[in-house]
């Protein structure tokens, strides 16, 4: 199979992977008991307004009163067309009140990826080329630390002594603290910190493993044979080769890692971005924000996917196309 | 095995000859014959909780929980004290890493207080007047608990034996807590396990062995499914439907099983290919024999070593979900009271902080215990890690 073709191919499933997970979430919204209904005649009883009338309201403006089909149709347009609804615990269209979030959520995953991918990958090679050191099992016993800690005890154990105990840092994020000061740094110094960890440990594991595939191969004797020194036989002859298969469980595994990882900061350091923004819709009972904010990371993951499964076949020249 | 005793009696015996009985009779083992009775006797518990009494005896998790521990005892316990030497051997190998025995010690003791402990000790209950006591030896400022249980001295109210790990805001013991969510995470993390194991073998051995189109067919829909990252899918399940222990189970199990279906899939590709399969298939063994009696066995080292380290990363998700408040608020969990204890960090530490050490300790042994089964069960990882 060529490699066009194979290209073609993926993205032609992601596309399908797409369409089905939509139509499952409408499946799953078409069954459910509560969908948020309850919650809007609630709002609009505590408001003083009448609970039938909102609750006709809420069928006509989700269109509950329509034939299954219809519903379907219109659900994958406003999909397709990023009309994703309006938010009625906001008071703002979801698109925007995702537009908000989001950049909260770049500020401290974008260092934490580029840490846990520094630190992660430089432990493990450090680790696989000095085997059986103090530093190889300091460093293992650190990635086992880091995937065993749950995220969110380990923010609140942070806050504790950080924060409550030495006063060091901010115990919560607060916003209208610009962007690039010092005290935004500081408010974002344990999130980046809670996140990384577990994510370095994951890198490093997996890091190690590989590189450890190649520190016996023959060409790495040969290349120490022929007298090249040791920074050029660990970036060259053990890291390229081992860099494939890493870009594998990078894409995917830090999208998830740092998905699931940065709902749980968000939460327990206050963090207004999209990952609080969705905890709240779900306490709320906000429907079209809910759906929209768990359906962000999914998409993001099949895109992650797609990029990890193309960027493979370009890095690596060996591989056939019809395996999976 | 015999083949040298025959001799000894001299080589005249004949097949027709072999008195059967004496060597344990035609008959099925007694491993299997237990099994069926086991088998029996829990459907017809099963049935006789659904259909005759209107009050359940077990809750739907606790019936899981009973099946995987059954499975347990008849795939795991049972062949390995069968197999004496072979469970001597696993047991030298798993010894040669001390941490893991340390975690298996620590797991067992988990294991048998969560699960018996349930049993014996009432539910933590609300009591507003012993709320905020410290836990046993340590003392806090009189003023965070509004009355103090133990002795009071220096302005400093003491923990008492009566609530040895303290209480939290409401005045339950963390110590009983601490047992009842042993139980929550035990039974997560082993019955989700048990499913997914299932399951994944099943897909796995059966897209390997048949190949071509069930092969497809089966590893496509894998590839659904893992597209869907679980926590989120969990998110909008619990939202729009009424959370619960049990949910989360099936939710995980039912959906979780790619990884080791993808696993157990290219293990059993390269053992297919091995003569004794071969050699099955030429003495006119069926599909399900050959999958039952010759596949899954030789996978099965690869499948116990994951399904290990799989167990913690449920046991997280769980406590993950309590924490947020989305699972039952009635099952008390780790999750739960470290998320009760959050807004109290300046007094009393210890709610958010103890049930936290529990939680990491046993996800740690987990970790440990599965990484020590992997150099002990693996014949081809000898010398590296």
């Amino acid at each position: 199979m060529s490699m066009h073709w194979y290209v073609a191919r993926r993205v032609a499933w992601a596309v399908v992977a797409t369409y089905l997970i939509l139509t499952i979430t409408f499946g799953l919204l078409a069954v459910a008991p509560g969908d948020g209904q309850t919650a809007f005649a609630f709002e609009a009883a505590t408001e003083g307004g009448d609970v039938d009338e909102a609750r006709e309201t809420f069928d006509e403006i989700t269109g509950r009163d329509e034939p299954l089909l219809t519903r379907y149709t219109n659900y994958m347009v406003n999909m397709a067309t990023l009309n994703w609804g309006w938010s009625f615990t906001r008071n703002q269209s979801v698109m925007d009140a995702l537009a908000a979030a989001y950049p909260y959520s770049l500020m401290y995953a974008v260092p934490a990826t580029f840490i846990s991918i520094v630190f992660g990958y430089a432990i493990g090679l450090y680790s696989a080329t000095h085997q059986y050191t103090l530093t190889d099992y300091l460093g293992t016993f650190t990635a086992f630390f880091g995937i065993s800690v749950p995220n969110f005890w380990f923010g609140i154990m942070l806050i504790l002594v950080f924060a409550v105990d030495l006063g060091w840092l901010p115990s919560y994020y607060q916003t209208g603290r610009g962007v690039w000061t010092l005290a935004n740094a500081k408010q974002l110094v344990l999130p980046v910190v809670v996140l990384s960890t577990g994510a370095i440990a994951g890198n490093m594991r997996y890091s190690r493993a590989e590189a450890l595939e190649y520190v016996h191969a023959d060409f790495v004797k040969t290349a120490r044979a022929k007298g090249a020194d040791d920074w050029r036989v660990l970036v060259r002859h053990i890291f390229r080769p081992a860099l494939v298969p890493l870009m594998t469980i990078l894409v995917a595994d830090i999208l998830g890692l740092l998905f699931a990882g940065a709902y749980i900061t968000e939460v327990v350091f206050q963090i207004p971005g999209l990952g609080l923004l969705s905890y709240k819709a779900i306490i709320q009972q906000d429907t079209a924000l809910v759906m929209a904010t768990t359906l962000v990371p999914v998409f993001i993951a099949i895109v992650g996917n797609l990029v990890q499964d193309i960027a493979y076949t370009v890095l690596d020249p060996r591989i056939d196309y019809g395996d999976r | 095995m015999a083949p040298d005793t025959q001799s000894d009696t001299g080589a005249t015996e004949r097949f027709e000859d072999v008195e059967w009985d004496e060597l344990g009779g035609l008959g099925f083992p007694r491993r299997t014959q237990a099994l069926v009775v086991a088998t029996v006797a829990y459907a017809a518990a099963v049935a006789y909780d659904l259909f005759v009494t209107d009050d359940a005896v077990l809750s739907g998790t606790n019936w899981l929980f009973v099946l995987t521990l059954l499975v347990g005892a008849f795939f795991v316990a049972w062949p390995l004290a069968e197999n004496r030497r072979l469970t001597a051997y696993y047991w030298r190998r798993f010894k040669r890493n001390r941490a893991a025995v340390v975690s298996a010690a620590y797991l067992v003791v988990v294991f048998v207080v969560g699960t018996l402990g349930p049993l014996v000790l009432t539910e933590p209950e609300l009591n507003i007047l012993a709320a905020y006591q410290p836990p046993v030896y340590l003392s806090v400022d009189s003023a965070v608990p509004t009355t103090c249980v133990g002795q009071t001295a220096d302005g400093l109210c003491h923990g008492t034996w009566q609530y040895p790990l303290g209480t939290t805001s409401d005045g339950k013991g963390i110590a009983k807590l601490v047992v009842f969510g042993m139980r929550v995470s035990m039974q997560v993390g082993l019955v989700t396990m048990l499913i997914v194991v299932s399951i994944g073998t099943a897909v796995g051995t059966s897209a390997a062995y048949f190949s071509g189109l069930v092969d497809e067919l089966l590893m496509r829909y894998v590839d659904i499914q893992q597209t869907f990252p679980t926590f989120f899918l969990f998110l909008i399940v619990t939202y729009l439907f009424k959370p619960s222990l049990f949910l989360l189970i099936t939710i995980f199990g039912f959906l979780g099983w790619g990884g080791i279906a993808r696993l157990v899939r290219s293990e059993a590709l390269q053992r297919r290919e091995e003569s004794y399969i071969r050699a099955a298939e030429n003495a006119g063994a069926s599909d399900g024999w050959i999958i039952r009696r010759h596949l899954m066995p030789n996978v099965s080292n690869t499948v116990i070593t994951a399904a290990t380290l799989l167990i913690p990363s449920f046991i997280l998700f769980e406590a993950t979900f309590a924490f947020l408040g989305l699972t039952d608020p009635a099952t008390p969990s780790w999750g739960q009271v470290i998320a009760s204890g959050r807004g109290d960090l300046d007094g009393a530490w210890w709610i958010a902080t103890i049930p936290g050490v529990f939680l990491f300790f046993t996800v740690l042994a987990f970790n440990f215990v599965g990484d020590a089964l992997r150099d002990a069960l693996d014949p081809r990882s000898e010398g590296d890690a």
